[in-house]
């Protein structure tokens, strides 16, 4: 049976990961079995790319009962959509290892591969308690992560983010009962798979709008949605460079995942009528968390801003309720993941090396490391969309969206990427390129190991393939977008 | 003599009691005799009671001779199953302390089993006296057991509290009894029922007030507000492993007798308490998470933790209801009683464990005591942070599963709003359990607290694991992972409909 591949890669890293938590070997031996384990999910990964058939909607489906009595089912399967997520995850997580490779601790590596079971766990699943089971557990590792291994305030930071995320997830948690609820008082029996609950039809509006609300908080909080962001900074600051790159290049993504998986079929009309709303505040967001970016001097946080701002851009091309919105959206996912992914941890690496944290400390990398500087400002350049790079596609894509559907927001979106190259550039030119002032502390800073440039050369050559060739890539989802915006929402795809 | 197999099990724990007592009277016996004695006995009560879970029956066996006072039914059974592996379980992972303890004497198992008898019977039985009686012997038995903690000064306050505010609420209890046979001249649980149903509603009066005396007993004895003022200086009195069986044995013992009472006898009125018992929700989960916030010591947090469980216990009962005859919504009985279950397992695990780690010393008591345990003993954190994660509800435990029934019972009954206060003192509890699980993973030990010759490798550290396990398996179930439908979570709720079922059974 060729469908149980998807539960093979959920559940591989973590029965790897008990088992390496049984052993006693040495943290090397530890980390490359866990590095072996990505790399094998990296060709399964590779071998469901290639099966992969565009036009047929939900593939590699496994439907077993899991809780019969409330008709819960472990029913994974894979679309266009999860598609180009996982590619994004499979390919991510191995770089990752590689650029964490030296001087990490045995539980270090274990909580990634728990991470990594976690994420793709939740990318499959299709009934929404199984989803919620692993949107919740994937959370965990992080926790432990930030609270083993990271600095400053670590305990605050760590119990903070839990009990907001977690706060989010509760509030789904009741939406998803009273939805069940919902199906088992209409149809007489219980279900929780997202496409019997889309057959409701009994829920009154102000209940509806309530239900939405209740899932926005759980993806908004975990994406982060301005007002829900303030966890963001101390943690992005306070965490280990491992879990910044979960929370920001796959778990935020998951978020925006969420939204067009659940929210968007369960909940069609609301997502129309609200989605003026949305595009705006995340044209806010862009603009807020730009603003705020340009004024960090902790390079962590200027990036934690950086990030919201972009995903609060991607969830404006969400709402965009547009061919050209969503499929921007969904490409600036990927190629905000590779860019920011690889800058979290570049910087995580300098900060290692140098020992600084603020911009106005570092300058002079170029002269030390040229090769980083290279790779550092090509990752900049996707991030601030510079034509031929992945940034540039997608940021254009989402702007011709968001013109679509409302012509002055448009506009403001197509003056406010303007924000994303000034607090990028500024930073480059100051903590990278600039000399170093006449006696100040001389800077500890290596070039990059060939292992590293290995594991980042593929993500350079994505940037360039993907702002040059984007049908290669397109052609994958775009059937899944269409199929959303004709049958879903009934709005036609504008082609 | 077919209907006197239905009686072994519980005859077979009193013959234990006696066995242990006659025991006692030798010095010669040391503490792990009397272990292996008691475990003996209730194992084979466990065994006697397990060989008939899955059959229907319903009996009042010996008329003669017992007055049709206790039904042995599967209902029963299926609390007898729990209690009896309830006190199993507290006696192995109580194993440790119980050895290093120098009050723990042979009586003490003695007691143990007559207030396992005690809660047997309260399971069976279906007349107001009767019940009276069980509950008196268990719980005299368990404040005997909270003052036995001879090392703590605390414990006067304890066993006295719990003495004087028990014996209160007992007289309370008697009134409400003497009520509804001044109405209904019986107190046989079924002419009750009988009366229920043909009475008009001046009649009534007396049934209701009545009622709603034994009602409180219950609501005292589960530690719902505003009875919850003696929890946490009992709990915190008693020794650990007592506290451990109260907060999950004794418990479950309280909800076999008046969850059949319920369903079973007066089901026609229960919509009467709904508003009461509304507020009494509110409040509860309320107090509770404050208390639980506010506490430094972990037994406190534990204990003012498990109002706030009993909170969402009550959040299913409530949910029943009766209607042109029949009850419905009878699912959220099966809620309840998984989501005893659940607490059962997560309780005794995690006070289990606090007791396991300060048998041979008595540190470990505050938040700050547990501080770099994963370090010192990480097979111990792991397991303490299972059982945390199942109390609050985490996915992959037991304690989710347990949740999910009852918030989706909860609301399928329509009531969203309580549901959503059950949610906000969730969140809050994520609050003060990872707190915990922050202690004993990020800090570094302190001084006083590092044992050296602390000894992983026993019964207690067994046991623990054991009901780890469980808790694990309990929340994920078999299917998911290995795709087997045996040893699913559903096989649990087949068991408790079964259960209810047999309540029906004429």
């Amino acid at each position: 049976m060729s469908s149980d591949i998807l539960s093979f890669i959920i559940f591989l890293p973590a029965v790897v990961a008990l088992g390496l938590m049984l052993t006693t070997r040495d943290v090397n031996t530890i980390r490359n079995i866990a590095f072996l384990t990505t790399t094998v999910i990296l060709a399964l990964v590779l071998k469901i790319y290639i099966e992969f058939v565009p036009s047929a909607g939900m593939q590699f489906v496994t439907n077993v009962p899991w809780i019969e009595t409330y008709g819960i089912s472990y029913y994974i399967g894979l679309d266009g959509f999860s598609l180009t997520i996982l590619m994004m995850i499979a390919i991510l997580i191995p770089t990752a290892y590689l650029l964490l490779w030296e001087g990490k601790t045995k539980g270090y590596w274990i909580n990634m591969l728990l991470v990594q079971s976690g994420v793709t766990g939740t990318l499959f699943s299709l009934d929404i308690v199984l989803f919620y089971f692993f949107w919740e557990v994937m959370l965990l590792p992080v926790f432990l992560m930030i609270g083993s291994y990271g600095f400053g305030d670590k305990v605050f930071t760590t119990i903070k983010v839990t009990v907001y995320t977690m706060a989010g997830s509760l509030l789904m948690f009741i939406a998803i009962l009273y939805l069940g609820v919902a199906h088992f008082k209409q149809f007489g029996e219980w279900s929780f798979a997202y496409d019997s609950l889309m057959q409701i039809s009994t829920i009154p509006y102000d209940t509806k709008v309530w239900l939405f609300l209740a899932f926005l908080a759980a993806f908004a909080i975990k994406i982060p949605i301005f007002p829900l962001h303030t966890w963001i900074m101390e943690t992005y600051k306070n965490a280990p460079t491992g879990a910044v790159f979960l929370l920001s290049s796959i778990m935020a993504k998951l978020g925006v995942y969420a939204i067009v998986r659940f929210m968007i079929p369960i909940f069609p009309e609301i997502y129309v009528e609200f989605s003026t709303w949305f595009v705006a505040i995340g044209l806010f967001g862009l603009v807020y968390f730009g603003i705020a970016a340009l004024m960090q001097d902790d390079i962590k946080r200027m990036f934690a801003y950086s990030s919201a701002s972009h995903l609060s851009f991607i969830a404006a091309g969400i709402f965009s309720l547009n061919a050209y919105g969503i499929n921007g959206s969904l490409y600036l996912i990927i190629a905000h993941a590779i860019a920011t992914g690889a800058l979290f941890l570049l910087v995580g690496l300098m900060q290692e090396q140098t020992g600084f944290k603020t911009i106005k400390d570092l300058g002079g990398i170029a002269k030390k490391a040229p090769i980083f500087t290279f790779i550092f400002a090509v990752m900049l350049f996707a991030n601030i969309g510079l034509p031929g790079t992945n940034g540039f596609v997608s940021e254009l894509l989402i702007i011709f969206g968001i013109y679509e559907f409302n012509h002055t927001l448009g506009y403001i979106a197509a003056l406010t990427v303007i924000i994303g190259a000034t607090y990028m550039l500024w930073m480059f030119q100051r903590a990278i390129l600039q000399n170093r002032p006449e006696g100040s502390v001389e800077l500890k800073m290596r070039d990059l190991k060939v292992k590293e440039i290995i594991g980042l050369a593929p993500w350079v050559v994505l940037v360039f393939l993907m702002g040059f060739y984007p049908e290669i890539f397109m052609n994958k989802f775009e059937p899944t977008v269409t199929y959303y915006l004709n049958d879903i929402l009934h709005i036609g795809a504008v082609k | 003599m077919s209907q006197f197999f239905y009686l072994i099990p519980a005859l077979t724990v009193l013959a234990g009691a006696l066995v242990l007592m006659f025991m006692s009277m030798y010095e010669k016996f040391t503490v792990k005799n009397f272990i292996v004695i008691s475990s003996f006995f209730l194992l084979i009560a466990l065994g006697f009671s397990l060989s008939n879970i899955n059959s229907s029956y319903s009996v009042q066996p010996f008329e003669s001779l017992l007055n049709n006072v206790l039904t042995f039914d599967t209902f029963s059974n299926f609390f007898n199953i729990l209690l009896i592996a309830g006190t199993l379980l507290t006696l192995l992972i109580g194993e440790h302390y119980f050895q290093h303890r120098s009050y723990f004497k042979g009586e003490f198992f003695s007691i143990l089993l007559f207030a396992l008898f005690g809660m047997m019977i309260l399971a069976h039985a279906n007349e107001l006296v009767t019940a009276y009686i069980a509950l008196e012997i268990a719980s005299f038995s368990i404040y005997i057991m909270v003052g036995y903690n001879s090392d703590d000064s605390k414990r006067v306050e304890a066993i006295f509290k719990y003495l004087v505010l028990g014996s209160f609420i007992g007289a309370f209890y008697l009134l409400g009894v003497v009520l509804i046979y001044g109405a209904t001249q019986s107190t046989n649980l079924a002419n009750l029922s009988a009366f229920i149903l043909t009475a008009n509603s001046d009649q009534m009066i007396l049934v209701y007030i009545g009622l709603t005396l034994i009602l409180f007993t219950f609501l005292f004895k589960i530690a719902a507000f505003p009875f919850q003022s003696w929890v946490l200086d009992v709990y915190r009195g008693a020794p650990m492993v007592i506290t451990a069986y109260m907060a999950s044995t004794f418990k479950i013992a309280i909800f076999s007798f008046f969850l059949r009472m319920i369903l079973s006898y007066i089901a026609p009125i229960i919509d009467f308490w709904d508003a009461i018992i509304t507020i009494i929700i509110v409040l509860t989960l309320v107090f509770g998470t404050w208390l639980a916030i506010t506490q430094q010591i972990i037994k406190r947090m534990l204990a003012a933790s498990s109002i706030v469980h009993t909170g969402y216990v009550l959040l299913a009962f409530i949910a029943l209801s009766y209607k042109d005859g029949q009850i419905i919504n009878i699912d959220s009985a099966y809620a309840t009683m998984f989501y005893l279950i659940a607490y059962l397992l997560s309780a005794l695990g995690a006070f289990g464990l606090a007791s396991h780690i300060i048998s041979e010393t008595n540190v470990k008591v505050t938040y700050d005591d547990f501080k770099g345990l994963a370090k010192q003993r990480p097979f111990l954190a792991a397991m303490m942070t299972i059982f945390l994660f199942s109390l609050a509800g985490i996915p992959s435990t037991i304690g989710f599963i347990g949740k999910l029934y009852v918030f989706t019972e909860a609301i399928n009954a329509g009531y969203i709003g309580l549901t959503i206060v059950a949610i906000i003192a969730t969140i809050v509890s994520v609050y003060y359990y990872f707190k915990l699980i922050a202690m004993m993973y990020f800090y570094s030990p302190q001084e006083a607290c590092i044992s050296e010759e602390f000894n992983d490798k026993r019964v207690s550290t067994y046991a623990i694991a054991f009901v780890a396990i469980l808790t694990l398996l309990g929340g994920i179930g078999s299917a998911i992972v290995f795709f087997i439908p045996a040893m699913n979570i559903d096989e649990i709720i087949k068991l408790t409909q079964f259960a209810v079922q047999s309540l029906f059974i004429k």
